[in-house]
């Protein structure tokens, strides 16, 4: 773990000089037996650190594919992949998974929360996974997570009493808790009426603002992606702008 | 890390209530099962605190005569113990016990006793403890005094509440003096006895001069714990006797621990235990108790991977890896089954309550004392370490699966984000 922590920390100026995420002609082919989709085609993409991109396009297109794969959760077909200036093809899994846990935070559609875990604790849930974090620093630092999503007041209640732009704040806690480099949010604003998404918006261009956190972000909503510096169109897995 | 994987285990279980009680029901039944089963098997080859000396004290109690050809197996006589058995240097004590059983009636209902004659060595080699009085002397083996050591279900059958010590017991219609009152032996021991009387009040024929087989066993204390040392011995003072005894070409003993004795149950080899084919056999016996149930709670846990597949791919998102999935679901599941030994160990205390209460209506006369099937440290240890294996055997496989999950499919699942 610990010759891991150094490779990942920032600020190595040869990183830091390289986009931070650069996709190069990626391709992802589903096969089945009797079909084969290809979901990204020739991917050539680069998102520069600190920026805040929306990720557009029709249902099926590839948004979350694309998102998976930067998320290291899916591996492309062919193409290369680096984050943060590091080329993740020879990667394990071992090494992909610290990898996740440190540089990336994901927001998801439908919240994803643990419901049989409090709030506080489902904000813990990625420090769980880091060596050398003690029990009370992940308090102390879900408690500061919470606070930032202003969230605060509802540390000990569990994601089934709360409503679904709490969840989705507590959803963003999760993935700020560890101080990633990288969000990766897949419509988080999808599921909410437009009050909770403008809110819940407003965190995360807030994040990107004070933090220069990377904010790679899917929507279909014209006006959230419009609060974007860039928009990238995707149909029919390519890019289209 | 283990803490939280605890925590989680607790909060998952209160949740699922459904679930929880049906694996609690199934670990515990099981661990039931399996702890009056080793509590049985204790009471018969385990040491306890009447006799600590258990695993290193052999009983001698098949003499094997071969004559012309035919042999006679059976007990040995006092003759022959007393004669063949002296100074032997592989032992440290060596005492002659024989058993009979007598029957009292009380306001016409009979009740059975186990009567046992021994030495004064029984009371070095056992250690009872003499809840009243004392045990009798080496004099009064010698001049066969009238005395008698009864155990407390005795002392209870007789006398009552009230302290049997130096009153008078009426046995054969002879009168003896109470001298001691003990706990009672595991039953299925040698050393069990209602009533303890000197060996030289036994008024056995068997004891005839020059016969070989009687009613006689011995009880050998061995000096080390090497127990083939005692049997080397033994066989090299026997083949002195080859054509030199009357009654017999040759002779063969057979001296075992309890422990050895179980062991023989499944060897081939009569003059030394084999350990290894039992010690498969109980293993054997304890799986299959544990398969099945087993077999059913990797189901229900196989049924439940798409119920937590969205925190699977939570987890793996936020870094967990393959091996500390399994690592949590593991725990989760030693946790679940730790539980429902625990309460399977408190079942088993009812459960062989009960039992000894129905052997004893099936057999009335010769009653089981009641804390019979008492559950020791020992069993408990067992219990729980057969717990531990049943966790491990019924959640390795679905945690493994489980961990194995891709995480995006784990992530859909049940649920399209799209
Ligand atoms: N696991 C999969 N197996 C087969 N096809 C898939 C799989 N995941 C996605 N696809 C297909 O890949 C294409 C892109 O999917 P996706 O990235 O989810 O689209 P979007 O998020 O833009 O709606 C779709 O045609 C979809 O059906
Ligand atoms: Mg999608």
């Amino acid at each position: 773990m610990k010759t891991q922590i150094t490779i990942f920390k920032a600020g190595n100026p040869d990183l830091n000089a390289r986009p931070m995420i650069q996709l190069t002609n990626i391709d992802k082919i589903y096969r089945t037996k009797t079909i084969e989709t290809i979901a990204l085609n020739k991917v050539n993409l680069e998102i520069e650190r600190g920026e805040f991109v929306a990720v557009m396009g029709p249902s099926g297109c590839g948004k979350s594919t694309l998102l998976n794969i930067i998320g290291l959760l899916d591996s492309p077909t062919s193409g290369e992949l680096s984050i943060g200036g590091q080329q993740l093809n020879s990667f394990n899994n071992k090494k992909l998974a610290a990898f996740r846990n440190f540089k990336l935070g994901f927001i998801f559609q439908s919240f994803h929360l643990i419901n049989d875990l409090s709030v506080v604790d489902n904000v813990e849930l990625p420090l769980l996974y880091r060596e050398g974090v003690s029990g009370s620093e992940r308090r102390k630092r879900a408690l500061e997570a919470l606070e930032k999503v202003g969230l605060r007041a509802r540390t000990k209640h569990y994601p089934s009493q709360l409503s679904g732009g709490q969840r989705q704040r507590v959803a963003i806690a999760r993935a700020i808790v560890g101080k990633p480099e990288i969000i990766l949010a897949d419509e988080p604003t999808g599921n909410l009426d437009s009050q909770m998404g403008e809110e819940v918006m407003n965190i995360m261009l807030n994040l990107n603002k004070t933090e220069g956190t990377t904010i790679v972000m899917v929507t279909h909503d014209e006006h959230m992606a419009s609060k974007t510096k860039r928009i990238i169109r995707f149909f029919d897995g390519q890019q289209i702008n | 890390m283990l803490k939280n994987y605890i925590k989680l285990a607790v909060k998952v279980m209160m949740r699922k209530k459904y679930y929880t009680i049906l694996s609690l029901l199934g670990v515990s039944f099981t661990i039931m099962i399996i702890t009056v089963f080793t509590s049985f098997i204790d009471q018969i080859i385990g040491e306890n605190s009447a006799e600590p000396n258990r695993t290193h004290t052999l009983i001698l109690d098949k003499v094997t005569a071969y004559n012309k050809g035919k042999a006679e197996s059976g007990g040995a006589s006092i003759h022959f113990l007393k004669e063949h058995l002296k100074s032997l240097q592989s032992t440290e004590l060596i005492s002659f016990i024989a058993k009979n059983s007598y029957v009292s009636f009380q306001n016409q209902k009979p009740t059975g006793h186990m009567v046992v004659y021994a030495d004064q060595n029984f009371w070095d080699i056992t250690k009872f403890n003499f809840e009243e009085g004392r045990p009798f002397r080496a004099k009064e083996v010698e001049n066969a005094s009238r005395v008698v050591v009864i155990n407390i279900k005795t002392k209870e059958h007789f006398f009552g509440d009230s302290d049997a010590t130096g009153k008078e017991l009426t046995i054969y219609g002879k009168h003896f003096k109470v001298i001691g009152v003990v706990g009672a032996a595991a039953p299925f021991s040698m050393a069990y006895g209602d009533m303890y009387f000197p060996l030289s009040l036994d008024a056995n024929p068997n004891a005839t001069m020059g016969s070989i087989t009687g009613n006689y066993s011995a009880m050998l204390l061995a000096r080390s714990s090497d127990l083939q040392e005692v049997r080397k011995e033994l066989r090299s003072r026997m083949r002195l006797l080859n054509n030199k005894i009357s009654g017999a070409d040759s002779v063969k003993v057979y001296a075992f621990t309890p422990l050895e004795q179980f062991a023989k149950s499944s060897s081939y080899d009569d003059q030394e235990p084999e350990y290894g084919k039992t010690a498969i056999m109980i293993f054997v016996i304890l799986l299959l108790f544990m398969l099945i149930p087993a077999i059913s709670l990797i189901n229900l846990n196989m049924s439940r991977i798409g119920e937590r597949a969205e925190e699977i791919g939570v987890r793996k998102s936020f870094g967990a890896t393959s091996s500390t999935l399994v690592g949590q679901f593991v725990v989760e599941n030693v946790i679940l089954t730790l539980a429902g030994g625990l309460l399977g160990l408190a079942l088993a205390v009812y459960a062989a309550n009960v039992l000894v209460e129905i052997i004893n209506t099936f057999d009335p006369l010769f009653k089981m004392p009641s804390d019979t099937l008492a559950i020791n440290w020992r069993v408990v240890g067992l219990s729980i370490f057969s717990c531990l294996i049943f966790g491990l055997l019924s959640g390795v496989y679905p945690a493994w699966k489980m961990s194995k999950l891709d995480p995006v499919f784990a992530l859909k699942g049940g649920q399209n984000n799209d």
